[in-house]
């Protein structure tokens, strides 16, 4: 197989940085792993990230981590198959519960990471 | 683990880089892990031990598999291997030992 087989067409690009997406989120939870570590040196030795750098790094994870949620996702109606009284759940049906799942997990971590902030 | 570290990747990580990567150090919004008061003390709930052990843990098994495939689907016939397996997905079990550690000893629970 040729080395750059991946860039001759869209559906092969989008589908390497689909595999791709492990390696952002992958640092940017060592770097959260830090962070708790950081937690262990004491009122005097913690400091939280807030470069802009960080931040930068931040929101390009970001991008990456809403590719790997939606695309994600979005494979459960093929995976997952429910019956309700013989009848077969809709694919789009599914689908639809587990971004609604995502959204409402979103909101609850969002409200208890701020709610406990000062 | 490919499948359950994937969903929750996909459903939990977002909302950590949105609010503690950006709104946090942007100080959009006051969040939890921008003073060390807030942060031991959330830290010391078991619930939330619970909660990060999972968070940390499971995605590793995840991108342990997706980041041997992509070494495959670019040429690296050698991730396929035996070796290659042991040091990804040993990989993913040293940071669930890592992160059980961490979590124990950082606001220890006794």
């Amino acid at each position: 197989m040729a080395l750059g087989w991946w860039t001759r067409t869209a559906h092969y690009f989008w589908y390497i940085v689909r595999e791709f997406t492990a390696v952002p989120l992958a640092l940017w939870m060592l770097w959260f792993v830090v962070e708790i570590q950081r937690a262990q040196n004491g009122p005097k030795g913690y400091y939280p990230h807030s470069s802009t750098g960080f931040v930068i790094f931040s929101v390009i994870v970001l991008l990456f981590a809403l590719y790997h949620s939606t695309t994600f996702l979005s494979l459960a109606g093929v995976i997952l198959h429910f019956k309700v009284f013989d009848r077969p759940i809709p694919s789009r049906l599914i689908v639809l519960s587990q971004f609604g799942l995502w959204l409402v997990a979103s909101v609850v971590i969002a409200f208890v990471l701020v709610y406990f902030g000062r | 683990m490919f499948a359950q570290g994937g969903v929750i990747a996909a459903v939990l990580i977002p909302v950590h880089v949105l609010v503690q990567g950006i709104l946090g150090p942007l100080g959009i919004v006051p969040v939890v892990d921008r003073h060390y008061d807030t942060w031991i003390s959330i830290l010391g709930n078991p619930i939330v031990k619970l909660y990060l052990l999972v968070l940390i843990a499971a995605p590793f098994y995840h991108f342990a598999h997706r980041l041997r495939y992509l070494l495959v689907d670019l040429g690296v016939p050698a991730a396929k291997g035996v070796p290659a397996q042991v040091i990804f997905y040993g990989g993913a079990v040293l940071v669930t030992l890592f992160t059980i550690w961490l979590l124990l000893t950082t606001a220890p629970l006794f």
